[in-house]
This record gives C-alpha cells, structure tokens and sequence, in this order.
C-alpha cells in the first residue's frame, strides 16, 4: 500500500546493457523521501546511466518506481549546457519559455518576469536576468539552470555533477543553497558527485555504485575504508572522507531512513 | 480557386519598372510569403543545427518531381509531399537510430539524390528541368502555387505562435525539456514537417543550391544584430524580407539581369556583412 514513507525512488534490478558491454548489472537501490541523496563512484560507473535511466532517456531491464507508482513531478539540472555563446538568448526568456503561453517573439509577459526574477532571488542571482545566457560563467550558469528546474516546483531534484566546472567555494556555496532549498521546499534530491568531501558534509544518504550498487546508506556508514576501496581502488577517499565524517554537523542526518544499510 | 487578384492588384502598386506584369506581381507575393517563413523557421534550424537537415530535404526535391512524372502526378504535388516524407523519414532515423545525426542525413541525402538522377538518367524529357531545380526560378509561380502558400502561410503563424517557446525549449537540451513535460517528440516531429514543405516551395524560387543561404543567411545576421531571442526572430523577418524586395527589384534591371534567387541570396550576405560589423563595434565598445 502507498505511504508517504515509501521511497521517492525506488531502483528494483536496473540493468543497462549499450553495444554488448553491461553499463548497470542489477541495481537495486532506494532513495529515501526528502533526503539528499549522492550517487558516487568512478568514472564509467555509470552514475550518469542511471540518471538517465531515471529520467527516461536510456531504456533499461528491471523497473524504478516514483512516489510508490504515481510518478513525481521533476526538477532536472544537467552538467552543462552545450550552447552557441553567441546567441542571443536572455535568462528573462530562458526562464520564461516553459511558462508564458504568448510566444516569445511578441516578448516576456509581466507575469513571467515576475516569476523569473522570484526564481533568480531563491537561487541568489537576480543581477543575472538580463544577461546573455551565452555569457554566464559556469557557476552562474548552474545557478540559472536550478532556477529553470525549481520552475517545476518539483518533487524531486535530479543534479548531474552539478559542482564540475566550478571552484571550490562556488560548489561549496552551491550545495548549501541546495541544502535550504531542499529543507524549505521539501523536495527530494538525487545528485551525482566527484567530490566525496561535498558528500560527506551535505549527503544524507550515499549510493555507491560501480556497475552494480557496492553499498548504500548514511555517509557515516557507507563511507568506509572496505566500500571505498572496492569503488575506488584506492585509500586516498578514505583518508579524505574520515577527516570529513569525524568533522561531520550532526545534523546531517536528520532526513528519512537511508537504504539497506540503514538500521531502524 | 481562390480569388487573388486583390493581392496581386496591391503588388501591382510596388514601385517598380514591370510590375504592372502578372508574373511580376505573382513573384512579390511569392517572395513576400516565402522570406518570413524561411526566415522564422532559419532561427530554429540555427538553435537546432538542422541545416544540413534542410539541405537534404532541398536535394529531395528533384527526385520528387522525377518520380511524380514518372508515375503522372503533378510535380507540384509530388514534389512537397516527396520532401515531406523525406523530412519525417529522417526525423524518425535519428530518433531511433544509435547512427550520428548527420550520418542518418547522409545516408538519406545520398538515397534521395541518387534516386533523382537514375529516375533523369532514364528519362531525357525530365532532364531539361534539372537546371530549373538547381538555380530556381520565382518568376515561374503560378497562382495555384501562391494559394497552397498562402496555406502554408496561415499553418506558419499558428505553428510560431503555439510552438516557438517550446521549440526554444527543446533545442537548448531536449533532455531538460522532456523532464519537464515538454512534448518534445511532437514539436520536434511538427517543425520537422513545416520545415521540409517550407524549404520545397523555396526550392520554386531559389533553387537547390540556395535553399539553404535563404534560411541560414538571415537566421545567421539575426543572430549579430539582436540581444534576445525574440529580436532574432524580427531582424530574419526583416533582413529576409528586405533581402527578398530587393533582390526581385535588382534582379530584374536591365544592368543586372541576373537570376533572382541568387540576388535575394547576394543582398542577404550584404546583410550578414552589415551584422558582423555591427556585433564587433558593439563587442567592443563592451569590453
């Protein structure tokens, strides 16, 4: 039966198979409701698979089920943008072309305006509404592109490495706009990420995966020498990420029941 | 038949020397339908990257008129709804094919212009109009041809008026779009359409080897002189139009004599001209 405790996402047996070569084997995995859940592993992973998976742009084996079956509405942030720098396109239009019925060429409607400048001021960027889209530096650009997915008021967040291509305070910054955004407006959100101390300080719940789901749940528990090891092959992660759990906010963990390893 | 002698009546008050010519009058208001639509229409193929798209569904063109005759269906019915079908056929490739976009356009190009040429190669009397399709002639329209623009015209407008953002939508990241509930395959699948009848009855006027300058050429101009997406869209339908007047005005004086299409093309790269110096002075007085 549907709860509001049911996961937002539930992975069951995702497999992902492109000219012979298995990119996901079997992925089973739940993202808990309201948590800001991290996927991690190394390249070829197939982290970014499987967020395609979610959104319907690759086919898979296997089943993922939103919301317990009715299906969420989604906010997505991609990695980047492959825009032509030159075009003229303002962030005004670019916030306005999936809301305002008149076309664009007959120009942005006070109410779009209005609403585009609202969504600027939740991601702090409203300097930016006349500015080229072309023209934004990456960090802004993340920014406009979160203001684009909030547009949906969605029930879930779906970010591809949205810290890539921006510094180290830009990110930081950047995932602590997320965590009030997600707290505020309740949403659940899934994110792919490089940078395990982001994960360690902002996640509250881990997926790790390398073809299959190695392990999940809290980053306090998943984010072990043994897991990082067989992700990543190596102990640098774990050196790293030790230094961030033992200097962890306790809070972190305050969102939903996190995946198998999570023990209520 | 629809009466238009009104519409050709007001071209007829065009101040220029002939103009008082049916066929004068038919070619402006050809020219007058036609350069908003490829204008319009050039924006989104430059937001898509679609001109090798367009150029396919150009060279399609011949082998649509080859074929009809051959099987006796007027040319100006098999013609657009050979390029309609040729659009839609790629459109359906490179949605569900793992090939490269432009390897499925290739591919189809290829098939289409060599389909052209074995239907001529056997048949000497189809032959002669190879050179009408390469170069164009707007002065040929008829008036049965102006009615189905006009059509067109009408489908044009409701297309950019309920489609334009969505389109905008989907060619900045169609992944974006689609999870956000834009429909993005039926935009996609519609402007595919529009586009594929909109560069047939071009290939009337400029010929194949133009078709494709008279939708990127504005769309490209547009591009330097405007500072939002909505400005793009007037300044093609300005340069387009103006580009399309003056080229009929120039193309027919006694000192030119040169064909129209590739005078309306030539007035519309004077254009480009004009933008790329505008966009450098305005970059630098920027930075």
């Amino acid at each position: 039966m549907e709860t509001d405790a049911s996961p937002a996402i539930v992975f069951d047996h995702v497999s992902v198979t492109r000219s012979g070569l298995n990119i996901l084997d079997q992925v089973n995995a739940s993202v808990p409701r309201g948590s800001c859940t991290v996927l991690i592993g190394p390249n070829g992973a197939g982290k970014t698979t499987l967020l395609l998976a979610l959104l319907g742009e690759v086919s898979y084996r296997g089943s993922i089920t939103l919301g317990g079956g009715r299906g969420l509405r989604i906010g997505y942030v991609p990695q980047k943008l492959v825009l032509d720098r030159g075009m003229p396109f303002t962030v005004a239009e670019f916030l306005s072309m999936g809301v305002q019925k008149r076309p664009l060429w007959l120009g942005i409607s006070r109410d779009a305006k209005k609403q585009a400048t609202a969504l600027l001021e939740l991601v702090h960027a409203t300097h930016l509404i006349r500015r080229r889209v072309g023209t934004l530096s990456g960090g802004e650009m993340q920014r406009v592109l979160l203001a684009l997915a909030l547009q949906q008021d969605p029930e879930l967040l779906v970010l591809d490495e949205p810290s890539a291509g921006v510094d180290f305070e830009g990110g930081r910054l950047f995932c602590e706009l997320l965590d009030d955004l997600r707290k505020s407006r309740g949403f659940t959100q899934i994110m792919v990420s490089h940078d395990l101390g982001m994960v360690a300080h902002h996640a509250t719940c881990v997926i790790c995966l390398k073809r299959r789901v190695i392990a999940q749940g809290p980053p306090a528990k998943v984010l072990t020498g043994e897991v990082l090891q067989t992700l990543f092959g190596m102990h640098m992660g774990l050196i790293c990420a030790q230094d961030h759990l033992h200097s962890m906010p306790a809070g972190n963990e305050q969102n939903a029941p996190c995946g198998e390893h999570h023990h209520g | 038949m629809v009466d238009l002698s009104w519409l050709f009546h007001l071209a007829s008050l065009f101040p220029l020397d002939g103009m008082d010519m049916r066929f004068m009058q038919q070619a402006l208001v050809a020219l007058v339908l036609l350069a908003p639509m490829t204008a319009a229409l050039g924006v989104q193929v430059v937001c898509y990257r679609m001109a090798f798209f367009s150029d396919a569904v150009g060279h399609s063109a011949f082998a649509g008129v080859a074929i009809g005759l051959v099987l006796g269906v007027n040319p100006h019915i098999s013609m657009p709804l050979f390029g309609l079908a040729v659009g839609l056929i790629i459109m359906f490739m490179q949605r569900f094919s793992a090939l490269p976009s432009d390897t499925v356009i290739g591919v189809v190009f290829s098939a289409v212009v060599a389909s052209g040429l074995a239907v001529v190669s056997r048949n000497n009397t189809i032959a002669r109009d190879l050179q009408q399709f390469l170069y164009g002639d707007i002065l040929t329209m008829t008036e049965t041809d102006i009615c189905w623009l006009i059509a067109l015209f009408v489908l044009f407008v409701l297309f950019q008026i309920f489609a334009f953002n969505r389109l905008l939508y989907s060619s900045t990241s169609s992944i974006i779009a689609k999870a956000h509930r834009v429909p993005v395959a039926f935009f996609e699948y519609l402007f595919a359409a529009l586009l594929a009848l909109v560069v047939m009855f071009s290939v009337w006027g400029v010929g194949v080897l133009l078709v494709t300058a008279m939708l990127i050429v504005p769309a490209a101009s547009a591009r330097n002189l405007a500072s939002s997406a909505g400005g793009m869209f007037w300044w093609a339908i300005l340069v387009s139009l103006s580009s399309a007047v003056a080229g009929l005005s120039l193309s027919v004086q006694p000192w030119m004599g040169t064909a129209t299409g590739a005078t309306i093309i030539l007035v519309s790269c004077a254009w480009f001209v004009v933008s790329v110096v505008v966009s450098s002075v305005r970059n630098e007085r920027q930075s």
